[in-house]
């Protein structure tokens, strides 16, 4: 389980995050959403070691994180993926899915297979041996998932999976996050502008604004709440 | 053909392999920690009087010694990148503050090795008999095919590392993105000393041969190897080992088969020419574009 308890975070007088608190269960799924610079992605940024936090703590399993460098972080079972996906364009996408699994125990042939497996998964592949370079932007988010799964984190940060991904990669990327917290017993926090996608998938859902949660709940208590309709969905 | 140019042929061949192993040196602290390692021939020639160190005093072959000196210069490199290179990263700008940091480096291993041995140039007393080979009428020296055939299996051993290893790949891929390297889970400050360590260790091994394959060595020729370090890369492509290698082909082949019909000053003019006619035609160096596929 990955808390988050009165996390706060300012650069110069902007305060980017003001006291945010998140509980995220097991092999659940939190979406995130609000305005540009309403603070989702510097909250990720602090849960995985980017950023060090003003105050507040951020624990899993009730181990804190707090402090620890990005790797450590990373270390310990917390995976995420970028808005303007960061693989290795050079390498291989076996070799990207190898490098992730620098720290393994496993042997070569296990290691392959399971980057063979997270790469079918994905629907890469028939690509394996190809450069990262080459794929589409949307083929390179989804080698990013591919690339932090292969590393068996309980916790994975989503930072808008879906932007720029064509609709039939968005649907397939969707049935791949419900089945990552589902079989694979992790934890998913999404960060999303694409609200169909936050409203089917996520088991909670907070909205943030001004660096502070406006409100939480399920999908049609978030749908419904006025707060939310006058700040975020305007309508 | 005549017999002449083959042995130019031949000779550039060896020392292309022979630069093409400080080019590798330098291009994977430059490719890894944008470190411009001005120390780099510095470390060759530190590596040439540790041969000769456990030669003289010890009597251990200089074949035994090149081994030797990967590991303790691996190990040396390992630890100066700790002690030099983090604290110079958070300066306004590291890459100039390298190029300074390294030329201070190299200034003062200099005048260490001229303080230790003084400025009288020392041989290797070593040789493999027959210390000549024929080839119909192309005469080499044995010594510097052995020189040629340890350069092969090094640069063999270093690629098969950074294309087949876990380590090697992540070594290329910090190349690419530091930042993601972390993300995955990886050390990047210990990685990046792995690298360190590695183009250290090269240099000092280099230096082991140059101690086989050249007659004399001295304190003062760090900066002669450091230059024809950055010329092969430059060739080569900055940042990208193989096109070093490459570029340090082009160089010593050029190089050598001009000594062949020219006089030795052409020679290195001739060298260097292709070097500045690179930089007007190719800024980015033969494989610079490809990175590091």
């Amino acid at each position: 389980m990955l808390t988050v308890r009165n996390l706060r975070k300012s650069f110069g007088g902007l305060q980017a995050l003001a006291g945010v608190d998140i509980t995220l269960p097991d092999e659940s799924i939190l979406g995130v959403i609000g305005m540009n610079g309403s603070g989702k992605t510097t909250m990720l940024n602090c849960i995985n070691g980017i950023y060090i936090p003003d105050s507040g703590d951020i624990a899993l399993d009730g181990a804190s994180l707090l402090g620890l460098p990005v790797h450590e972080v990373a270390g310990r079972g917390v995976g995420r993926t970028f808005q303007v996906p960061r693989v290795f364009q050079h390498l291989s996408l076996l070799d990207n899915l190898d490098v992730a699994q620098t720290g393994s125990a496993a042997g070569n042939d296990d290691r392959y297979a399971l980057s063979e497996y997270w790469l079918k998964k994905v629907e890469l592949l028939r690509l394996r041996h190809n450069y990262a370079e080459e794929l589409s932007g949307g083929q390179q988010k989804l080698l990013e998932l591919a690339r932090i799964m292969v590393a068996r984190p309980k916790v994975i940060l989503l930072d808008e999976p879906f932007a720029g991904v064509n609709p039939q990669l968005a649907q397939m990327l969707i049935g791949i996050i419900s089945e990552i917290a589902s079989r694979h017993h992790c934890a998913v926090i999404l960060v999303s502008h694409d609200l169909t996608s936050i409203y089917q998938l996520s088991h909670h859902i907070i909205v943030m604004n001004e660096g502070a949660i406006l409100t939480q709940g399920d999908a049609a208590t978030v749908k419904s709440d006025p707060a939310v309709i006058e700040a975020y969905l305007g309508a | 053909m005549n017999s002449l140019l083959i042995q130019g042929l031949l000779n550039g061949l060896i020392l292309g392999a022979i630069y093409g192993l400080i080019g590798l040196g330098l291009n994977i602290v430059y490719g890894v920690l944008r470190v411009v390692n001005f120390a780099h021939g510095e470390f060759l020639v530190i590596g040439a009087y540790f041969a000769w160190v456990l030669l003289q005093y010890l009597g251990i072959n200089p074949l035994l010694a090149l081994p030797i000196s990967f590991v303790v210069f691996f190990g040396v490199g390992y630890l100066l990148y700790f002690l030099l290179v983090p604290r110079m990263s958070k300066s306004d700008d590291p890459e100039t503050s390298s190029l300074l940091l390294m030329f201070g480096v190299s200034i003062a291993l200099s005048a260490t090795l001229l303080l230790v041995f003084e400025a009288d140039s020392r041989t290797l007393e070593f040789a493999i008999e027959p210390v000549f080979l024929s080839f119909g009428q192309i005469i080499l020296p044995t010594i510097r095919l052995v020189a040629l055939l340890i350069s092969v299996l090094l640069v063999a051993a270093l690629a098969y590392f950074l294309y087949r290893t876990q380590v090697g790949k992540a070594l290329r891929a910090i190349i690419m993105n530091k930042d993601a390297v972390s993300i995955v889970g990886i050390n990047a400050e210990r990685l990046s000393g792995v690298a360190f360590g590695l183009g250290i260790a090269l240099a000092a091994a280099t230096g082991v041969i140059v101690a086989l394959v050249f007659p004399a060595f001295s304190p003062f020729m760090g900066n002669d190897y450091t230059l024809i370090g950055f010329v092969v890369i430059v060739l080569g492509g900055l940042g990208h080992p193989i096109g070093a290698l490459i570029g340090a082909l082009l160089y010593g082949v050029t190089e050598q088969v001009a000594a062949v019909y020219f006089n030795p000053s052409i020679a290195t003019i001739l060298g260097f020419s292709l070097m500045i006619a690179m930089i007007f035609i190719r800024p980015s160096g033969l494989l610079g574009q490809r990175q590091l596929r």
